[in-house]
């Protein structure tokens, strides 16, 4: 297969216009940190973006960074952790998960979409996005939103282009809302809540005036590994409220929380660097990881209604011998299931429709990938309205042909 | 009116008759309105300058009846403008003389609210505020707070993605939003989205919200609501010079912290809210800060004093800490009230709308100045100076003759400097019909082809509310043909591994 090492956007609207010319769709890849998840596509080139890697200003004080596409995640990330500042939503790190090496870019954080603990309260990658330029399949670069945390002009495109998963435009660049990073956090640990009970506990706590920040639990597993920072409670369900922002403020609500949560249960309580290893560990799904004891198994992210993911994740789990983690006070189930041949999902679609969520399969072998929709399956008006979308987009189905839809690769 | 709006289509408004009888098929009763005299109060929103009367009025009262009404005139090739409460300032529901004008009004019942979820699920034309007042005794609310709150309905604010004074923190309409009902011109109802956190595939729910009418009409809205936080106070601080003001932005923003509102007003502003309200503005100094820090007792407590000893570093020459709830509201009745205020002592004036980069804000003010100059007028800036979103509000007089031409020009003229200074030409009012002619200043035609393709997956025949936020509509089919560049040899001149 090809590379195209792209040098600035107009390398990539030639090779769009190329590639309609000759038909041949096109990979768009970053690092490629992400390219096992998908529907497998029938791409005969590859768009190498991680060249286009500059930082191309960054203003603190206006809490906006604007990067290249294909910039090192992780420098940004580092950068912007100098001047103290995050991305709010905490984009997961997939390499554990998918046992690939610990790369990525930024181009690739926001084509994938995908939020860590924060986003009951920051919101996601597409919150976050102020603005981009782009090549469209039409192999025209043109430019979404702005450099302003607060803009209404014209269709907001980015929020399009978040999580379309390189299937609407390829990004050469993009401007991002930074926010300043909390100085102090503490984790509320309440152990041995049933998955229900918990969810409760979770909706307690997010319906209070405390500003949780994080809300997880990780129901009793045989599976599961130690976490680091939770000590030897590593295979115990543990129920975790995080608390953000200055000191005094952080440690009044956890106490503030502890007292509210008190039917559910005495509250350990964790502060900073041991807090934040447990929230890396549930932002990156850890306990399902590629190199641990369920490795081998397909791993569903399913976001439904908050309150009911608790239900829902017992019953999967229950019916299916699986596995679960759920964060986003029980509006985001990660679900390891034992393997079939299907990954389970005529019965995980089923449940998760009767909870008016959606599934993704996030990790499974190609062969599975290939035979089942990876992405929800749509009602049939929104699918046919999001496929006038894509085609308004690019009509020759040029960019990451078939990702998202099965069927569309042939 | 200086906007130029499509040129009526005789052969409809020939049918009108026609039309009324097949409209009253579908909404019985008082719900289709076509005597010239009913009509007047749907002739304009809030950007008053503008007036039209529509060629007939729909009010449904059902989702059936709002699908019904938008496949017959989708059949018939009759356009559709939608309206909420009618308060947009970027003229997004002018009526069309040869359009329908579908109003929501009568959508006014709150469906469901879900604390555990943390979800309403609502009727679009419920307020913004009765939103927040039907969750409010269990400590929620709705975020997004619109200086017209008590009267602007929540479904115009997801087409005009609102905003408010306190988004800098808790974001705007579109970070509220979890999901609606939409129906499309065809008919076609669509559920986007719901009470989860995200939509599968495409986030549509994003491209709906601030879309100004042209893409659906929404007949239900899930919204995400909030706990309340457990206290709010306010820091008044004045400045001898604009430039300490904006200094004194950056560095509180710079220092970590995020306000939950952050506001500036320039010395018209001040006298003239001051006048109005009697708030207590100092009048001696040049630009006015107010900053709201709200959260624990503990968090406001520590974060007043920090924001205390930036503002004094910044040479802040008045400084005034809020003790009570009255004296909180009492700093900010001025602040609110500064578009009224400024109505009392300017027979007209027009409000823009632009967002800069902070950073911008002296030379943003400083050219505003010279623009005053150049045209004559005199203008009055609020500011919310933690976003960047400024409104600058030129005073004139209508019933001069060429002075509301004269005040547009200058409004232009200000949006041009904003989009110079690296921002964009509306930060929460919308493009509308107002700043539609300069759309190109900020985009270029290849950027408004794409926003028009999408557009076209909505709306293929363009019949929803035309004539707004794009200065050129071309056809679909034009804008769907791919101009291909030679291109014979795959993927030339790249290098390749």
């Amino acid at each position: 297969m090809d590379t195209l090492n792209i040098r600035d956007a107009k390398d990539v609207e030639e090779a769009v216009r190329a590639a309609i010319a000759s038909g041949q769709p096109l990979e768009i890849i970053g690092h490629g940190s992400k390219r096992l998840i998908g529907q497998p596509m029938a791409t005969n080139a590859l768009l190498d973006l991680s060249a286009l890697n500059a930082v191309v200003a960054y203003e603190p004080n206006e809490l906006i960074i604007t990067v290249q596409a294909g910039a090192p995640l992780a420098d940004v990330l580092s950068l912007i952790d100098s001047k103290n500042q995050q991305f709010a939503f905490e984009p997961i790190n997939t390499s554990a998960l998918l046992g690939t090496p610990d790369i990525g870019t930024v181009g690739g954080m926001i084509g994938a979409g995908l939020a860590g603990p924060r986003r009951i309260r920051a919101g996601g990658a597409r919150d976050h996005l102020l603005g981009a330029h782009a090549v469209s399949g039409f192999g025209d670069s043109f430019k979404a939103g702005g450099k302003v945390v607060k803009n209404v002009t014209g269709y907001d495109l980015c929020k399009l282009l978040a999580g379309s998963w390189g299937t609407l435009a390829v990004m050469t660049e993009v401007t991002m809302k930074v926010m300043p990073r909390p100085e102090s956090e503490r984790t509320l640990v309440l152990s041995g809540l049933d998955d229900v009970t918990a969810n409760r506990a979770m909706t307690a706590a997010l319906g209070s005036p405390f500003d949780v920040s994080g809300a997880a639990h990780l129901p009793a597993s045989a599976f599961r590994a130690a976490i680091s920072g939770l000590g030897d409670m590593g295979s115990q369900a543990m129920t975790l409220l995080r608390l953000e922002g200055i000191t005094a403020s952080a440690m009044h609500r956890a106490t503030a929380l502890a007292a509210l949560l008190a039917p559910f249960g005495a509250a350990e309580i964790l502060q900073d660097a041991p807090s934040a290893a447990v929230w890396s560990s549930v932002r990156d799904v850890k306990p399902f990881a590629a190199a641990g004891a369920l490795g081998a198994w397909p791993v569903w992210r399913i976001v439904c209604p908050p309150a009911t993911g608790g239900a829902l994740g017992q019953a999967l789990s229950r019916d299916t011998g699986g596995d679960v983690v759920y964060d986003w006070g029980g509006g985001l189930i990660w679900a390891a299931l034992p393997p079939k041949p299907d990954a389970q999902a005529a019965l995980v679609r089923a449940r998760v429709n009767a909870a008016g969520g959606h599934a993704t399969l996030i990790r499974a072998p190609e062969q599975v990938r290939r035979n089942i929709d990876v992405f929800h399956p749509q009602q049939d008006g929104l699918a046919r309205l999001s496929e006038r979308v894509r085609h308004g987009f690019d009509p020759k189905h040029i960019l990451n042909r078939g990702r998202m839809t099965r069927g569309a690769a042939t | 009116m200086t906007i130029m709006m499509p040129a009526p289509d005789q052969a409809v408004l020939a049918r009108r008759d026609e039309i009324v009888t097949a409209l009253r098929a579908i909404v019985p009763g008082e719900g289709v309105i076509d005597s010239a005299a009913e009509m007047v109060p749907y002739e304009s929103d809030g950007l008053m300058a503008y007036r039209q009367p529509p060629m007939v009025v729909v009010l449904p009262d059902t989702t059936e009846q709002v699908s019904n009404v938008l496949k017959y005139c989708f059949e018939q090739g009759i356009k559709v403008v939608p309206r909420g409460s009618g308060t947009s300032l970027s003229g997004g529901a002018l009526p069309l003389a040869d359009g329908v004008l579908l109003g929501l009004g009568k959508f006014k019942r709150i469906r469901e609210i879900d604390f555990d979820n943390r979800a309403v699920v609502t009727e679009p034309g419920v307020t913004n505020l009765a939103i927040s007042q039907a969750v409010a005794h269990a400590g929620f609310y709705y975020a997004p707070d619109p200086s017209s709150q008590i009267a602007c309905s929540i479904g115009g604010n997801v087409a005009e993605n609102s905003g408010g004074v306190h988004c800098l923190k808790y974001g705007m309409t579109t970070n509220n939003v979890l999901g609606c009902e939409i129906v499309l011109i065809t008919g076609e109802i669509l559920k986007v989205g719901g009470k989860s956190a995200e939509t599968s595939g495409y986030d549509l729910m994003g491209i709906i919200t601030g879309s100004e009418g042209l893409l659906g009409v929404i007949t239900e809205v899930t919204v995400r609501i909030l706990q309340k936080p457990e206290t709010a106070r306010a820091v008044m601080v004045g400045f001898a010079e604009v430039e300490a003001a904006g200094e004194c932005v950056a560095r509180i923003i710079g220092a970590g912290i995020i306000p939950g509102g952050m506001e500036m007003m320039d010395r018209p502003a001040i006298h003239a809210a001051e006048a109005f309200v009697h708030a207590g503005y100092p009048l001696d100094v040049e630009a006015l800060l107010i900053i709201e820090l709200d959260g624990p007792g503990v968090e406001v407590d520590e974060l007043i004093s920090r924001v205390e000893a930036i503002a004094q570093g910044c040479g802040s020459t008045t400084l005034q800490i809020s003790t009570s709830e009255m004296e909180r509201n009492l700093f900010w009745a001025g602040r609110k009230a500064a578009f009224p205020a400024v109505g009392r002592i300017s027979p007209d004036y027009l409000c823009m709308d632009g967002t800069i980069p902070r950073g911008a804000l002296p030379k943003a003010l400083a050219r505003i100045r010279d623009l005053s100059e150049k045209y004559g007028l005199r203008v009055a800036n609020v500011f919310h100076a933690g976003d960047g979103n400024l409104h600058p509000l030129i005073l004139y007089d209508a019933n001069q003759p060429g002075e509301m031409d004269k005040a547009e020009a200058f409004g232009a003229d200000i949006l041009r400097v904003c989009v110079e200074l690296g921002g964009v030409l509306t930060g929460e009012h919308g493009v509308g019909v107002e700043k539609r002619d300069l759309m190109p200043e900020m985009f270029s035609e290849i950027d408004l082809n794409q926003q028009q393709r999408l557009k076209c997956a909505f709306d293929a025949q363009g019949l929803l509310n035309p004539g707004k936020v794009f200065p050129t509509l071309h056809r679909c089919a034009e804008l769907g043909r791919m101009h291909v560049h030679g291109g014979k040899l795959a993927f030339p001149d790249l290098p390749r591994f």
